[in-house]
């Protein structure tokens, strides 16, 4: 028997597909007999087809600082990551609980009485010093607490097969818009895969996300509230993403320009005059968001932006200063805030995190560079990180001089052997490091769009998953609780 | 509707327009080209520089030039990333099929080595171009619905339409009086008819006719002959040709009337009045106030309309006390 996964190499590392001696896990057999079935001009001409459709439709992201061609079109993988149904309900299980508590501390940290800052669950020089603590926000309410409107949380499984929490992303997560247009892209180009699975749609992401934000609308805003989504632009990085959700959710995609704040009320710019607004879906940084307030250069923001969330008479999505919670070193206390507000043991754990602060662990760290990875504790999209093992000599002495120079800047964590995933590279099928971020949507409650958005890391070995460090992208299903096949009836 | 996004669609369709009027006009004037004594090389490019608002420059090579040179804003190229750019930032307002159109034609215009073929063979590609805006609008006009956002990228449209066979009628006046002097001036002696016009002129104005997509329109309509008078009627107030004057401005008038909604509009006054000076006015008038200064006030006439919608449309500004005092 020949055929494209002939001489794949499993590894020694958690593969998604085949379990230790080559089995084939249950949920994948359907899809790994229908790949068995594939040549590989099969695929080419598959991917052609998918190629052809993503850049029609002009399904692109921008890479800063590369000169040629502003937009790449996102790599979609054509093999699909697939969970079953007992492992998603643990995901998702775990991903209401952390956004839940999450939620309850930011609203308590601005808006409460900071418990779990007083009573030292968190400590208060660490939140005050977060590079996205915004004293700002202080005051600015948020209905139902959902401070965390919309986040994605960053799983990776270990070598055992565990899901792990790698990082939460609380100010803009982005993706979502490739996870719906992946969606759609593979129903076209392998139609025959999805009949056979009872796959879970994703495809209401967009009403969810009005719902929400409709319930989180200023209570003087009635029971018709105007929700927009607020863009930087169509230079920014994700602004199909940007436009992609006004048009699933049918509201107005506003730039800065067009919303001018009078009295305290936020009004845009319209072909008949000025309308009021209630609930602004921002997709621009804190930093960027008032002039008055924070970056006076910013001319993507709004003057008086803030002021107006403050009266009460618009509410800003996601709430100004979730920075403080996806710091990556106040992320080492989010099992401890779960405990604190929840009463719960966490469902997912953290990955090992050292705090550089810490004389002890700082000296442990700096002993142990070279098989550590290395992450500055606020920023996000992969850039900073250096992986101990991947690094040069010089590298790793620099990296040294930077955490002496400011210990409170980085995270180390250990390096988690990423689960691995067959994908396929240049006509062939060969493993890659995959991780998963689950999209989550906090309105009168916490929801997760079942699967989320895989991304693989196309370079082999690679360990950096960002699709702006040259990742790309799995359709992610999360099969139905019927749907995998008894192992007894299908005869092994 | 946001203002900026109506500004945008009512740019995309200026744009849209545009390239396609300028594919055409470079295609006729390249193939015309072909057929004539190398003299008329220079003036037919320059004329046609004249039509499209450009400047020519010496030892320009006006094909190049006109199509795909970035830097020549006006070029098919420019007008066509500039549209796709204006309705990529209205995408959740288009239909997914009318920006999918869009941006094919601009990944074949950006497509590398092309400039080679345009020089060897311009055809394939300006009828290319052609087919591809004509194809934006019929799949714009069949699969969006008659709102706001149709409105101002049909007006756009229509106004940037009206503008270009004004000049083309302009232009090729002028130059049709500067060869042959005063005394063939049209409608000299309020009897246009009665002019003959010369080998030349018939070539003219085919040229005008074939730029404006309405020679086979006008063969059929006023047969073999060619009476300036007449071309002159059909291309400024013939009511039922699509790149009339006349017929542009009373569709703008219709998508203004339908976008002001029954309130006071000055941009609906405005174009009603442009429309007006032509529905209702006939050729030989026309000739007898001296067709140069009538081309000049309908131009004045449509950059008010203009003004005025911009005014009316696109820039609003709060009532409120700090705003008032900040802007006069």
């Amino acid at each position: 028997m020949s055929d494209l996964l002939t001489g794949y190499d499993h590894g020694d590392l958690f593969d998604e597909v085949f379990a230790p001696g080559g089995v084939v896990r249950p949920h994948y057999r359907e899809l790994v007999g229908r790949v068995r079935d594939l040549t590989a001009e099969d695929l080419e001409h598959r991917e052609r087809i998918r190629d052809a459709i993503f850049r029609t439709q002009g399904i692109t992201f921008t890479v800063y600082g590369d000169d040629d061609g502003v937009e790449r079109t996102f790599s979609l993988d054509l093999l699909p990551r697939i969970i079953p149904a007992e492992e998603w309900d643990v995901i998702e299980r775990g991903v209401v609980q952390r956004v839940t508590a999450l939620n309850r501390f930011l609203d308590d940290l601005y808006v409460g009485e900071q418990a779990a800052v007083h009573e030292g669950v968190v400590p208060r020089w660490l939140v005050h010093t977060a590079e996205g603590f915004r004293r700002e926000a202080f005051g600015i309410p948020m209905p139902h607490g959902a401070r965390c409107l919309v986040s994605g949380v960053d799983l990776v499984r270990d070598a055992q097969g565990t899901y792990r929490v790698l990082e939460d992303n609380l100010r803009n997560p982005s993706g979502i818009s490739y996870v719906l247009e992946n969606r759609a892209a593979m129903t076209r180009v392998l139609p025959r895969a999805f009949a056979a699975q009872r796959v879970r749609p994703v495809d209401h992401y967009g009403p969810m996300l009005l719902r929400a934000l409709r319930a989180v609308a200023p209570p003087a805003a009635g029971d018709q509230p105007v929700a927009v989504v607020l863009t930087p632009g169509a230079y920014n990085a994700a602004y199909f993403e940007h436009a992609f959700l006004a048009r699933q959710m049918g509201i107005e995609l506003v730039e800065g320009r067009d919303l001018v704040v009078d009295e305290h009320v936020v009004s845009m710019r319209t072909t008949a005059g000025l309308q009021r607004v209630d609930v602004i879906y921002r997709r621009i940084d804190d930093d960027f968001l008032d002039p008055v307030v924070f970056r006076p250069d910013s001319l993507l923001g709004v003057p008086g932006l803030l002021s107006a969330a403050r009266a009460g008479n618009v509410t800003i999505v996601n709430a100004v200063g979730n920075g403080v919670a996806d710091d990556k070193a106040v992320y080492a206390f989010v099992p401890d805030l779960i405990r604190y507000y929840l009463g719960e043991e966490p469902v997912l754990p953290n990955v090992a995190t050292y705090l550089l602060w810490d004389p002890e662990q700082r000296a442990e760290v700096l002993e142990r560079l070279d098989e550590l990875v290395v992450k500055p504790v606020a920023a996000s999209g992969g850039y900073g990180l250096v992986i101990g093992p991947h690094a040069q000599d010089e590298e790793l002495a620099a990296l040294r001089s930077r955490i002496e120079a400011d210990p409170r800047g980085f995270v180390a964590q250990e390096v988690v052997a990423l689960s691995r995933h067959p994908t396929l590279v240049d006509g062939r099928i060969e493993g890659r490091h995959v991780d998963l971020r689950p999209f989550a949507i906090a309105g009168e409650r916490v929801e997760v769009i079942p699967g989320g958005l895989t991304r693989v890391a196309l370079r082999r070995g690679s360990l950096v998953v960002n699709s702006s460090q040259g990742g790309g992208s799995k359709d992610t299903w999360v099969l139905g609780a019927e749907a995998v096949p008894d192992p007894a009836a299908d005869g092994g | 509707m946001l203002a900026r996004l109506a500004e945008n669609l009512f740019t995309a369709g200026r744009d849209i327009e545009r390239a396609e009027a300028t594919a055409r006009m470079v295609d006729i004037t390249y193939h015309s080209l072909l057929e004539s004594p190398s003299g008329e090389r220079g003036d037919a490019w320059e004329q046609l520089h004249e039509v499209l608002g450009t400047v020519a420059e010496p030892d320009d090579d006006a094909l190049a030039r006109l199509v795909l040179d970035r830097g020549e804003p006006r070029s098919v190229l420019a007008s066509v990333t500039r549209a796709r750019e204006h309705v990529r930032s209205v995408r959740e307002l288009v239909s997914t099929e009318l920006w999918e159109v869009i941006n094919d034609l601009h990944l074949t215009l950006a497509t590398t080595g092309l400039a080679r073929q345009v020089d060897e063979q311009p055809y394939h590609l300006l009828a290319g171009v052609r087919r591809a805006c004509l194809t934006i609008y019929g799949v714009a006009s069949d699969t969006m619905p008659r709102d706001e956002a149709w409105r101002f990228l049909a007006l756009g449209r229509l106004l940037e339409r009206a503008a270009m066979t004004c000049r083309l009628v302009q232009v090729h006046h002028q130059r049709l009086e500067q060869l042959s002097g005063p005394s063939r001036r049209l409608g000299l002696g309020g009897d246009p008819a009665g002019l003959e016009p010369g080998p030349g002129d018939f070539h003219q104005w085919v040229t005008v006719l074939k730029s404006a997509a309405a020679l086979e329109a006008y063969r059929r309509r006023y047969r073999a002959s060619m009476d300036p008078a007449d071309v002159v009627e059909f291309l400024l107030l013939e009511p039922d040709l699509p790149r009339s004057v006349a017929f542009c401005l009373t569709g703008a008038r219709l998508q203004l009337e339908a976008l002001a909604a029954g309130r006071r509009s000055r941009a609906v006054r405005e174009v009603g009045r442009a429309s007006a000076s032509l529905t209702y006015r006939d050729v030989s008038e026309l000739f007898a106030m001296g067709l140069a200064p009538f081309l000049l006030d309908i131009q004045a006439r449509m950059q008010r309309v203009d003004a005025a919608i911009a005014g009316e449309f696109f820039r609003h500004h709060p009532s409120g006390a700090l705003h008032a005092i900040a802007s006069p």
